[in-house]
This record gives C-alpha cells, sequence and structure tokens, in this order.
C-alpha cells in the first residue's frame, strides 16, 4: 500500500509541476525548459533550511518556493530578451549551469545528494494524509492557474502569445506579464519540489536534468498544451503507467531500462497519433475549426503547430 | 551516436571482426536508423509544421528510447571498443603526444575537409545548403527537400560514426554518454553561428580548449561550469553566434 501511496504522491506532485510549466509554455508561449531546476531549487533550500538552520517544515517549503521563484526572475530578466529556440537553449545552459553548482558544493550533497531530509508528517499514517495534502496543494494550485489564465489577466497572456507586437500596440508590457509568468510558474515548481523533498527525505542532482525535462514537456503535450485538465491527464499517464511494470517482479537491472522504453513509446505513440494532446484546449479548438485547415495538430496564431 | 558506438563495439567484442569491418557495420545500421527516423518522424512532423520544441521532445525521447534499449542489451557497465587504450606516446618539445593524439587529429581533419568538400564542391551538399536556408524556394527551383533532408542525415550518420569510433578508443561509454556529448554540440553549433559547419568545429575547438586549461586556474570539477557559462552567455547577447561579435568588431575598427 505504501507504493500505491508513492506513486499518487508523486502523481500529485507532477501535477503541481505541469500545470505550473503549462501556465509558462502553453498560455504564455515562452519556450523555456528549465522547469525542473526550479523543482531543484525549491527542494535542495527547503531541505538545507530545515536541516542546517531547523527552520519549521512548512515554513521552509515556502521559502524554497520563494527562493524558486527569485532565481525565476533572475533568469527571465536576462534570458526575456531572446526568445522561441533560442529561449529554449538558454533555459538548457542555465538548467545545466546550476546543476553543476549544486553537484559541486558539499553543503548541498554534492554528487551523492542531499540525505537525512526531516519528514513533514511523522507516523503510521504518513503516507496517506501526505497524499490528502498534496492533493489538497495539487488542487489549489490548479484553480489558481485556472484563474488566472481565464480572466482578463489570462486574456492579456493569449494575446501576448499570440501576438506580442499587437499587445504592445495596445499599451501592455508584456516584459511585466513574462516576468509574472516566470515567477508564478518557477515558484509552483519550487513548492512542488519542497513537497517532494519533505516526503522522499532524499535529493539528487540527477533527478533534474534534462531528461526531467523531457518528462514534464511530454506531460503537457501529451495531455494537452494551455487546457486545463491536459497537464493534470498527461501526469497521471506519463507517472503512473510505467509503474505498471512494478508489478512484474522483474530484476532491477531489467525493471528499470523497460519501465524506460515504456515511458518513451508511449510519447511517441502519442506524439504521432493524438499531436494535439488526449485534451485539446477549448478556445484552441475552435480556432482550429474557424481557420479549418487541413491539420491534425493545433494552431497557435504565430503560423506553428504541436 | 549511442547506436554508432555500440555496433562498433559489439562488432568488435561479440562477432570478433576487424575493426574497420565493424566501423563499416556500424555506418550501415546508424544510416538505416537515421533514415527510418527522418522517413517516419521527422518528415511526419515537417508535414505537420510542428514546433521546434516538438522536434527536441521527440529527439530527447529518441534518445532516451534508444539508451534504454541498449541498457536492457548490455548493462550500465561502460565500455570502449578495445579492451586497451592506451597507445604509445611521444614527448614533443615538453608535450606528451600519444599515437592515439595524432591518430584522433588525423581523422578529424580528413572528415572536416569532406564535410567541406561536399557542401561546397557537390550538388547534393549545394542542395542541402539550399533547403537549409529556405526549403519552399529550393523546392521552387526543382530540389528536392525530402531527398536533402536524407542526405544529411546520412552525413549525420556518418560523422556520428566517425567520432564514436574516436572517442570509443580513448573513453568509455555508457548508454546514457552520448545525451552529455550533445549538449557540448549544442554550445558549439550556437557559438559558431547555426548553419555554419566551420564555425562550428572552431567553436568546439575554442570551448575544448578553454575547459582543457581552464585547469591552471580552477578546480577541475568546476570545468562543466565554465562551459554552461560560455553557452548561456553566448545565447543571451550572441545569438547569432561568435561571426556577429567578429562582425561588430570590424564594423568598429571600420
Amino acid at each position: 500500500m505504501e507504493f500505491i501511496y508513492s506513486i499518487l504522491i508523486l502523481i500529485g506532485l507532477y501535477i503541481i509541476i505541469a500545470v505550473s510549466f503549462d501556465l509558462i509554455l502553453g498560455h504564455g508561449g515562452l519556450i523555456s525548459i528549465a522547469h525542473p531546476i526550479f523543482v531543484a531549487l525549491g527542494a535542495y533550500t527547503s531541505g538545507m533550511l530545515s536541516m542546517y538552520f531547523g527552520v519549521p517544515i512548512l515554513l521552509s517549503i515556502l521559502l524554497g518556493a520563494v527562493f524558486s521563484t527569485l532565481a525565476s526572475i533572475a533568469l527571465a530578466l536576462s534570458s526575456l530578451r531572446v526568445s522561441g529556440d533560442y529561449l529554449l537553449i538558454a533555459s538548457i545552459g542555465f538548467q545545466l549551469g546550476v546543476l553543476q553548482i549544486i553537484k559541486n558544493l558539499d553543503f548541498t550533497g554534492g554528487h551523492t545528494g542531499l540525505i537525512n531530509i526531516p519528514s513533514l508528517i511523522e507516523g503510521p499514517h504518513r503516507s496517506l494524509y501526505y497524499l490528502l495534502f498534496v492533493l489538497a496543494v495539487a488542487a489549489l494550485v490548479l484553480i489558481g492557474v485556472r484563474k488566472i489564465t481565464y480572466g482578463d489577466y489570462g486574456r492579456a497572456i493569449r494575446a501576448m502569445r499570440d501576438d506580442e507586437v499587437a499587445l504592445v500596440a495596445l499599451g501592455r508590457n508584456i516584459a511585466s506579464i513574462k516576468l509574472t509568468l516566470f515567477a508564478v510558474g518557477c515558484g509552483l515548481a519550487g513548492l512542488a519540489g519542497g513537497l517532494y523533498a519533505h516526503y522522499f527525505l532524499y535529493l539528487t542532482p540527477e533527478q533534474f536534468e534534462i531528461l526531467e525535462s523531457a518528462a514534464i514537456l511530454t506531460m503537457v503535450v501529451v495531455g494537452g498544451i494551455a487546457s486545463t485538465w491536459g497537464p493534470v491527464v498527461g501526469a497521471l499517464i506519463i507517472t503512473a503507467l510505467p509503474q505498471t511494470i512494478q508489478f512484474l517482479n522483474l530484476p532491477p537491472s531489467i525493471n528499470a531500462p523497460l519501465q524506460g522504453l515504456l515511458y518513451t513509446t508511449l510519447v511517441m505513440v502519442f506524439l504521432f497519433t493524438r499531436p494535439q494532446g488526449l485534451l485539446a484546449a477549448k478556445e484552441m479548438g475552435t480556432q482550429v475549426n474557424r481557420k479549418a485547415p487541413p491539420t491534425d495538430s493545433v494552431e497557435f496564431n504565430r503560423g506553428a503547430s504541436v | 551516436m549511442t547506436i554508432s558506438f555500440y555496433v562498433i563495439y559489439w562488432g568488435v567484442n561479440v562477432l570478433k571482426l576487424p575493426a574497420y569491418a565493424a566501423f563499416c557495420l556500424s555506418l550501415v545500421i546508424t544510416i538505416v536508423c537515421g533514415l527510418g527516423i527522418e522517413k517516419l518522424a521527422f518528415q511526419t512532423l515537417r508535414n505537420r509544421k510542428a514546433l521546434g520544441f516538438t522536434f527536441f521532445i521527440f529527439t530527447l525521447i529518441v534518445s532516451e528510447f534508444a539508451a534504454y534499449l541498449i541498457t536492457l542489451l548490455f548493462g550500465t557497465e561502460p565500455f570502449t571498443v578495445f579492451p586497451y587504450i592506451f597507445s604509445p606516446v611521444t614527448p614533443y618539445a615538453g608535450i606528451i603526444i600519444s599515437q592515439w593524439d595524432i591518430q584522433a587529429i588525423f581523422m578529424t581533419a580528413i572528415v572536416i575537409a569532406a564535410v567541406y568538400g561536399l557542401l561546397r564542391w557537390t550538388k547534393p551538399g549545394k542542395f542541402m545548403t539550399a533547403v537549409a536556408n529556405n526549403s519552399r524556394l529550393a523546392e521552387l527551383y526543382g530540389i528536392s527537400s525530402a531527398n536533402a533532408y536524407a542526405m544529411s542525415i546520412c552525413a549525420v550518420a556518418i560523422l556520428s560514426t566517425f567520432g564514436m569510433y574516436i572517442l570509443g578508443t580513448k573513453i568509455a561509454v555508457t548508454p546514457h554518454f552520448s545525451l552529455g556529448i550533445i549538449i557540448f554540440a549544442v554550445a558549439a553549433t550556437v557559438m559558431g553561428g547555426i548553419g555554419n559547419v566551420f564555425g562550428a568545429a572552431m567553436a568546439a575547438i575554442v570551448l575544448s580548449l578553454v575547459q582543457g586549461f581552464s585547469v591552471l586556474v580552477i578546480p577541475s570539477q568546476w570545468q562543466n561550469l565554465l562551459l554552461y557559462i560560455f553557452f548561456f552567455i553566448i545565447i543571451i547577447f550572441m545569438p547569432s553566434g561568435f561571426g556577429q561579435f567578429v562582425r561588430v568588431l570590424r564594423g568598429k575598427s571600420g
């Protein structure tokens, strides 16, 4: 049962991460893939604050999220002068650079990782209570992101994604919108990182490598980019399905690569059979119908599609 | 790259083929895999006008798929092409140079000259450049973009087989090794200026030298960080690569 709970907790955490990433990528159109590094910063900050300085765990999780927000502002201020594929490449450089720093510092545990992180909830029903807590946070994040993206501000965000020049002509400050999206999205990723650290109690830099970026990106694309429930479904499928192999009780040397093969095959199948994602965004769906191009993909106004 | 290396390793150590035969086998299998990916995946994505990051996800996922498949077949243990990686060394003016160094430099020079010749003096090379610059315009002039993309994939397969042969005779390779190298390759490509093959080669040399000599100034574990800092700064301030920097300098001096 513990195993099932830990998978469900992981799904809850990935829902927070995928929804926050979709806010930046899907709604904002900002192609940065450094999201796992903000999860890492939240996790490491929270873990170290509680371990070394005795900060209460809930407070350290919040401070971890704040630190991720500040780091994201630092990235955004320097890198939002470029966009598209260049922003994607710059974000890879940022992610790998920060990871390299984490790997080389003694107080972060270096390559071996940070161990003995205190648990947020103790007791015999630790996992069940943690699951309920994580799901409650995930639900709040989902509601919050939906509120941001469906209000007046949401329309401004979509307008920025679809036509930056037109929005500037209307007198809106797009730099502030981009900065806000980055800060909110990455802060939520940091929150998920803190929650991760105080349940799994162990962190290594390898958990936040470039392959993790691909996994989160995949959750958003498979679920349905810029839709409310898409990243939720994507997180559920991409996290849960490869775990089914665990029940075959295979030796670890076969189990791990087989899980990886299942995951990558799943992604490729979804990428080619349902490129718009399992739950395509409503507003985009109508846009596709209105323009009626004979394509099997979601079309953005900027002339390219997923 | 992963496929290239493991086929050479399999050929030499399991099938007991001579090195040149294992190399040729690897070349054939890498080209077939590359063309398969081009035909089944890249072409489909291009027809859909997929965004850059969809290509990015796909290439990462395919690389991961290959790495997991190879882990299943060969395990996670690092391998070199030959059981021994030591080669005779000779001191030149106080610098120790191994036979491997000379072979590697010689092979790299030949490969770069061949790429130069392909792009500069052959029709398929010129077609590849034309399609890379503007595929629609190239099609109007009767150039088949599908053939040009297939040619590019073949060239990439040949280059990566050469690269992994050279590397695999000196460094132990694991199934996920290539994913790390590709970051270096992307950094060199961007710094050299995307579309400029020789700029990328020069940038790779500069990056390697900076990384190598940085040991004199900073501890070796921070060498990679230097690469990423370079990478980040170039992308943000000189997205067109070093060429942009040189043009700015020339403009000022003029």
